[in-house]
């Protein structure tokens, strides 16, 4: 990871400092502004941008569209598979083709788009408060504390996750109120679970990182002698210090996630066949080599992860050049 | 005869079986009873096994057959005693010899035991309590033994079934059966109930008269077992299938290289290794005039796992494969075969004797009401389900429990029948509203505890496949189901522990496959509550569940009781012939229209893909695979 200096938004006053190119007087601007400034120069950023609001708003009114299509994210057809039970390829009823059961390829990728954002941004959310949580009391605290979470950090990441990730759906996804007393539930839930489980550690190590450097800085000094509290200034003073990094991990979290989710659904971990999913979609077609035959089946929801994984990336990638102009690619 | 049952109406009309992939429980392995055996035996008087050929091509000798399995699916590591599934007793047809066995042939007539070992069928006293059998001569060990099969060496393999290290998994068979039979912890030790006159005479006492007795010497743990080898292997289980001595036309590659001088020289055997390959040879001291049974014409087999099927099919295509063993061909293979008419005779559709089933259990709320499960009989589309695994070509639509084969109970009853095996809304509909999960008689469970019911199936298609229509079904009388994929071993395991399985209300993994064509293998292990155990149980309904058994079993018991099939089933046990047979088809109605445990989706068949290679096609009905001791090849190739 870059040592990256944390951005004090007091402090960030590298466009404001330098004079305005056109000769014009410099107007002082509020760091977002700056920040506006400097990311819709980036016009790929931008477009990843675009792209995910039009995501999310696919999957906000994909039973809007699923309604003007007529057909059901699980509803069946019969005569979407012939005798052999193959699928019908695409055509103006099945836009992308049908898949094994009978169902329309195009409407389950919409609705796929819910399932894929609801765990990316669920799992991401879940995760970045343990990690900003435990990573500010680490680092902050320090001593014993710091011991016990670095350690706990340790051992979390060096899980072999895939063979934990499945031992954990084997074991949650028999039970009715599956584990931990119903906490994870088989399903979209224990999906949710798995991924936040695994990803808080490396969100926890970079706030760690940044707020021990931070907590020697002169500001927290004066916080401390002008008598503020621990919390106080670890919440006050020292988390608003961590947007930017956090922002910029955050959402590049997010489309890792997406992928993770996918990998689970394509193992048939979690995620019920009945639920719409890229990657259940995926490992659908590739059960007995279905793609050969059924390429719409493979390539649909392929392209709408590929698109949104792509689209966060680049995103991400902005969001870093625009909160942290320090940072050298 | 005809050896190619899809084109042999009878045969289809008798078995509508199924393929039988590595079901822990339920291994398709036919015999007939007793009972059969009298109708059929004047049916098969031209034994052999070899029949129509696909192409044009002498029969010869030679070659080998190339085949890939994407795992063996062993549950008892291939030792004889233990092992419990179809495709180990295909193995089994090529190394062992057993007293009775079969001519390796598909239909009625590939269920009738014949004398193999055996000089004859047997001799039964008049009380039906004693059976004696005298052994042929000149038949001898493969090596490293090469010495004469005597008749303690079938007794010894009765003694490791009762040696509980060993894990016999059909131990039930003979226990309790045969006098002195019960399990023991320790090595093998003497059966008062087996009498051994001398070398070539066997003695069996049983307690009580058994007609179907005689099938179950032709069981793969009753071959004959060399006590000097397999004395090295008394726990734990298993061991011994790294060194099966042969007695039949084949042997394991390498198995003259064993030292048998002692235990800590005998080493496992080359040409088996679990993980990757089983390679057979001509076994040097088998006698083809001495094996009325076996045709033993290719010079052995090559088995490779290959975890890719798709794989495997592309390879016969090719031909660098004879062809294929157990998998289901993927629907475009089927497709591919089933509309090419130049590829069409290499596709053998072949029924076997399995049922795939929808289980309910009885005590899980909404499924304590009989209303409720024949609603789901009523509403679930078989038609849709048979699509999932591939069409018409895969399996025939189930109407009750039993295989015709078994009780003779053929497709015309069909208490739930409905038009192309649709699913009927409006008949559905009817039987919920008598349901008292449905007070306001609206067609559709209301009440809540149809909400979140757990669907079990298994994470591997075709289940996978048909399990969105099974959901929207159940979806259209009320019943919403949360599905679970497990594993297709941690499913079964899930449902046979009865506590667990407690947890599930309804499950679409299990299939089960007939040991031997007598029907009680349809009945006791399923819906009797003696097979109601804590552990490893069959009985996935929880037919017969007492109030005192749940109660120590630590499950809740429904308020309004669970049905039993004990009196039904017990009362077919005593007779025999076709009284026998139509006591079970009794006991068959019974369960479809009293009990309910099931929704039967249908009866499959094996479909098997070969080559051009293979110049001699045949089926083995009774462990419902290719014959592997009557397919012959022009493949010139060595094992």
């Amino acid at each position: 990871m870059r040592q990256d200096q944390s951005i004090r938004t007091d402090q960030l006053d590298v466009g404001a400092a330098a004079p305005a190119p056109d000769g014009q007087s410099a107007i002082g601007k509020t760091p977002w502004q700056l920040f506006w400034r400097r990311f819709k120069k980036d016009k790929f950023a931008l477009a990843g941008g675009i792209l995910i609001i039009v995501l999310i708003f696919i999957a906000i009114f994909a039973p809007l569209i699923a309604k003007f299509v007529g057909h059901g994210p699980n509803e069946l057809f019969d005569n979407a598979t012939n005798e052999f039970g193959l699928p019908v390829g695409p055509s103006s009823r099945f836009w992308f083709g049908a898949d094994r059961s009978g169902r329309d390829v195009f409407v389950r990728t919409i609705y796929g788009a819910r399932t894929s954002l609801a765990v990316a941004f669920l799992a991401t959310g879940i995760a970045t408060l343990i990690g900003v949580t435990l990573g500010l009391l680490a680092g902050y605290v320090a001593g014993s504390v710091d011991t016990v979470i670095s350690r706990l950090i340790d051992v979390v990441l060096s899980l072999p996750l895939l063979l934990f990730a499945l031992g954990i759906s084997a074991a949650c996804s028999v039970a009715k109120n599956g584990c931990l007393h119903g906490l994870v539930q088989p399903g979209l839930r224990l999906v949710v679970f798995i991924i936040a489980l695994f990803t808080w550690p490396y969100l926890a190590r970079i706030v760690r990182g940044q707020v021990l450097s931070l907590r020697e800085r002169e500001f927290i000094e004066a916080s401390h002698s002008m008598g503020a509290g621990e919390w106080r200034i670890m919440f006050a003073d020292i988390l608003p210090n961590l947007a930017a990094p956090i922002i910029v991990y955050t959402t590049l979290i997010i489309p890792s996630n997406i992928l993770f989710e996918a990998a689970l659904s394509f193992l048939g971990v979690g995620i019920p066949q009945t639920t719409p999913s890229w990657g259940r979609m995926l490992s659908d077609a590739s059960n007995s080599q279905m793609f050969t035959y059924a390429w719409w089946m493979m390539l649909f929801p392929g392209i709408f992860l590929l698109l949104t994984t792509l689209a966060f990336n680049l995103l991400g990638d902005g969001l870093r050049d625009a909160l942290d102009p320090r940072s050298r690619r | 005869m005809d050896g190619h049952p899809s084109r042999s109406p009878s045969n289809v009309d008798q078995l509508k079986g199924e393929e039988m992939r590595v079901s822990r429980k339920g291994s398709a392995l036919f015999v007939f009873g007793v009972a059969s055996l009298l109708i059929a035996t004047a049916c098969s008087s031209n034994n052999g096994g070899s029949s129509s050929t696909p192409t044009p091509g002498a029969v010869t000798k030679g070659g080998t057959y190339r085949s890939a399995t994407s795992s063996f699916g062993f549950v008892g590591d291939f030792d004889p005693v233990g092992e419990y599934t179809a495709v180990g007793f295909a193995y089994y047809q090529m190394l062992l010899r057993t007293l009775l066995n079969y001519t390796g042939e598909a239909g009625a007539a590939g269920l009738v035991p014949h004398p193999d070992l055996a000089t004859d069928l047997g001799t039964v006293s008049s009380d039906g309590l004693t059976y004696t059998y005298h052994l042929k001569d000149n038949i001898k060990f493969g090596p490293p033994i090469n010495r004469e099969i005597t008749s303690s060496d079938i007794k010894y393999a009765f003694e490791r079934i009762d040696s509980s290290s060993l894990v016999a998994q059909y131990a039930f068979y003979y226990d309790g059966v045969i006098k002195g039979m019960a399990p023991h912890n320790g090595p093998p030790k003497n059966i008062s109930g087996i009498d051994t006159p001398d070398s070539k005479t066997i003695v069996f006492h049983l307690t009580t008269p058994t007609s179907d007795f005689p099938a179950r010497l032709s069981m793969a743990a009753t071959a004959p077992v060399p006590q000097e080898v397999a004395k090295c292997f008394t726990k734990p289980a298993g061991g011994y299938g790294n060194d099966i001595v042969s007695s039949g036309p084949y042997m394991i590659q390498g198995a003259d290289q064993m030292d048998p001088s002692s235990c800590s020289t005998i080493k496992p055997m080359s040409g088996y290794d679990p993980t990757s390959k089983l390679i057979l040879v001509r076994n040097p001291n088998w006698v083809q005039s001495t094996d009325d049974l076996r045709k033993a014409y290719v010079d052995g087999l090559n088995m490779s796992i290959d975890s890719n099927v798709d794989d495997i099919f592309n390879k016969i295509s090719s031909g660098s494969l004879d062809g294929s063993f157990y998998e289901i061909p993927p629907p475009t293979v089927l497709q591919k075969y089933s509309t090419d008419s130049s590829l069409k005779p290499y596709e053998h559709i072949d029924p076997q004797n399995t049922t795939y089933y929808i289980s309910m259990n009885l005590l899980v709320p909404p499924f304590d009401d009989i209303h409720v499960r024949k609603a789901v009989n009523w509403i679930i589309d078989k038609a849709g389900i048979q699509k999932a695994w591939g069409g018409p070509a895969t399996g025939t639509i189930a109407g009750h429990v039993m295989p015709p084969s078994m009780a003779g109970l053929g497709a015309d009853y069909n208490p739930y029948g409905t038009p192309n095996n649709a699913g009927d809304l409006s008949k559905a509909e009817a039987e919920m509203k008598q349901s008292k999960y449905d007070p306001g008689h609206t067609g559709k469970c209301t009440d809540s505890v149809c909400n979140g019911v757990i669907l079990l199936n298994r994470n591997e298609p075709p289940w996978t496949d048909a399990e969105a229509g099974i959901v929207a079904d159940l979806a259209k009388i009320g019943i919403n189901v949360k599905a679970r994929e497990l594993e297709s071993g941690a499913a079964y395991q899930t449902i046979d522990t009865v506590k667990s399985g407690a947890g599930v209300g309804i499950s679409m993994n299990p299939r089960w496959g007939a040991d031997y064509g007598d029907p009680n293998t349809f009945a006791q292990p399923l819906f009797s509550s003696q097979s109601l155990i804590p552990v490893g149980t069959s009985n996935y309904a929880m037919v017969g569940m007492t109030k005192e058994k749940a109660q120590k079993f630590g499950v809740t018991y429904p308020s309004g009781g669970v049905p039993s099939a004990d009196a039904q089933i017990n009362a077919c046990l005593p007779k025999t012939g076709q009284e026998r047979q139509t006591c079970f088809q009794g006991v068959d109605k019974y369960l479809m229209e009293d009990v309910v445990p099931w929704v039967p989706m249908f009866w499959a068949n094996q479909v098997t893909i070969t080559s051009p290679t293979v110049t001699n096609w045949a089926f083995d009905q009774f462990t419902g695979f290719i014959a592997l001791q009557n397919v012959a090849v022009s493949n010139n190739a060595s094992p």
